[in-house]
């Protein structure tokens, strides 16, 4: 009886203090504020030296170019120094498809797992290059030849395939599809005066604008890819050159021209041009003024804007701007001011969801530089892909 | 009265121990430790004991040839004497599609608190500026230099010379 009334008391004493022990001592292993280190110096920048927003997409040395996306704009393929790779966006978890020696100019995705390469044989420059698809990634660095003699290389009718500019003879030129599955399926029967240089598909799919040096002169031309009929819309005065391809547009076809680069390195201005809809009357590019000096374009996927490489003036840097066709709407998307971005015609690219555009660059050294990290880390010293975003620039052109 | 007291300190005692065994277990439940949640650093570098001086004079006299002097200094920064401080230089293309690496090696035995030391090389840089692109304009060159002790101290620095 005794024990009982004890036993009693002690349990109305100690199931207070239980519960009181329970809270005090926090219920076991509750979430600690711990802290993370805050982000190392450089991790943390929102400015590589090209304006803010503009993220690197590579590192380290090698000269990269020609940029281009993954149908899922989740990856990013690229030629470095004559091989390609490719790399999840965020990641630097590169996948090489070519030896190392291969002289690849640029590659085009064909599926989420394969690309199309056009090569070139190093230091022949004039020399027509040969197209190759990668094959399934079980044999390491294979490809197979798709044609030979290519001139320049174009997408295809509805972005499937491609076009190919292939060399004929001395002074003509041929043209021929590349289908989905790699294999040459249709060759179009008139041949283009001169060498082809440049390759765009109209927005319908339908025709395409050529650009072709010929024995005295340049010219632009057009070709029905339907009834196979072939016009010239443009003839460029004698000296005078178009430089890279032209881009077909909802407003006309768009093309960058100039005296002729002698090769003495000199800077050569070069202008945009434009031949509207149903004219065969070039004209300067409205929007981007008359001391606009253009390097390079690519028209975006939906055809209504274009991506310049290019300078205010003769004297300004040079940035990446963005013309709205609608509007004429001329907006710089990068804040350069020391770095190099490489002009090249196959160094900008649109993604596919026509948001950002993926350009080249690397800061200018006059001199030795010093720096407390590994090469393969650094970014600004080499060539490197930054992705630039262009969805925000234009919200607040309009 | 004598019971209460009684009751009173079995009471206490009860308390103590359940706050304990309450304790034991909170600590004992293998929740990550601060130290784990910390990012590894990116640098190579351990801290700040071994400092590695490139004089950018000194790499502007540099030329893309054979037999290149270059002097690089290994400061003790530190408080304490390093031992056997192994300093390598490696020297490669900024071009990625040449394998011509070549790799040079030095060591210090002992490095007083505070003192510096130099150790001497003589590079062959005739291939890093070579492109395999003839039209590609020259590539640049890269001098990666490392000092490193057994103890884990390290340091690193790349020099960059343009073409």
């Amino acid at each position: 009886m005794r024990c009982r009334v004890l036993a009693r008391a002690l349990a109305r004493v100690l199931t207070p203090l239980l519960i009181l022990a329970a809270f005090a001592t926090g219920c076991g292993n509750t979430a600690r504020s711990v802290p993370i280190s805050p982000l190392p110096t450089g991790q943390d920048q929102t400015d590589f030296g090209l304006g803010p927003g503009v993220k690197p997409l590579s590192f380290g040395p090698g000269d990269k170019s020609a940029p281009a996306w993954s149908p899922d704009d989740e990856r990013v393929a690229f030629v470095v120094d004559g091989y390609v790779v490719d790399k999840p966006l965020d990641a630097q978890d590169l996948r090489r498809w070519t030896t190392k020696d291969f002289g690849a100019e640029r590659a085009e995705w064909r599926s989420e797992d394969s690309l199309t390469i056009f090569a070139r044989e190093p230091s022949s420059e004039e020399a027509p290059g040969t197209v190759y698809r990668t094959l399934p990634k079980d044999t390491p660095f294979a490809v197979k030849q798709i044609a030979a003699d290519v001139l320049t290389i174009s997408a295809g009718p509805g972005d499937e395939g491609l076009v190919v500019a292939l060399e004929t003879n001395q002074y003509e030129s041929g043209l021929a599809r590349i289908g989905a599955d790699g294999r040459m399926d249709q060759v179009y029967t008139p041949l283009v005066g001169g060498r082809v240089t440049g390759l765009s598909i109209s927005p319908d799919g339908r025709r395409i604008a050529i650009a072709a040096r010929g024995a005295a002169t340049f010219a632009l031309h057009v070709l029905d890819l339907t009834s196979g009929s072939l016009r010239t819309i443009a003839r460029l005065n004698p000296g005078m050159e178009i430089h890279g391809g032209p881009e077909w547009t909802d407003q006309g076809i768009y093309y960058i021209a100039g005296e002729e680069d002698t090769g003495d390195r000199s800077v050569v201005p070069h202008h945009l041009y434009r031949v509207p809809p149903s004219s065969t009357t070039p004209e300067p590019a409205p929007g981007v003024g008359e001391d606009f000096v253009a390097s390079s374009l690519r028209a975006s996927p939906d055809g209504k804007q274009l991506a310049i490489v290019g300078r205010r003036n003769p004297t300004s840097s040079t940035n990446l701007y963005i013309l709205d066709l609608a509007t004429d709407n001329l907006k710089a998307v990068t804040a350069n001011e020391d770095m190099e971005i490489k002009i090249g015609s196959d160094d900008l690219a649109w993604s596919n969801s026509g948001d950002r555009v993926a350009i080249v660059a690397r800061g200018v050294i006059s001199g030795p530089r010093v720096l407390s990290a590994p090469a393969d880390t650094l970014l600004t010293d080499f060539y490197n892909l930054y992705e630039v975003p262009v969805t925000a620039s234009r919200k607040s052109a309009s | 009265m004598k019971g209460v007291i009684l009751w009173l300190s079995g009471a206490a005692l009860a308390f103590l121990l359940t706050s304990g065994a309450f304790l034991l277990l909170a600590n004992a439940s293998g929740g990550p430790s601060e130290k784990s949640l910390r990012p590894d650093s990116p640098s190579a570098e351990s801290g700040p004991a071994l400092d590695l001086q490139l004089g950018r004079d000194y790499l502007s006299s540099l030329k893309q040839r054979p037999d290149q002097k270059l002097s690089i200094g290994v400061h003790n920064a530190g408080s304490q004497k390093l031992s056997d401080i192994n300093v390598s230089v490696k020297v490669y293309s900024e071009n990625t599609a040449l394998s011509d690496v070549r790799y040079y090696r030095s060591s210090i035995k002992d490095l007083a608190a505070g003192e510096t030391v130099t150790a001497d090389f003589t590079l062959d840089l005739s291939f890093a500026g070579q492109n395999t692109d003839q039209g590609a304009e020259p590539a640049r060159a890269i001098i990666e230099v490392r000092a490193a002790t057994p103890s884990g101290v390290s340091s690193v620095r790349t020099a960059i010379l343009p073409a």
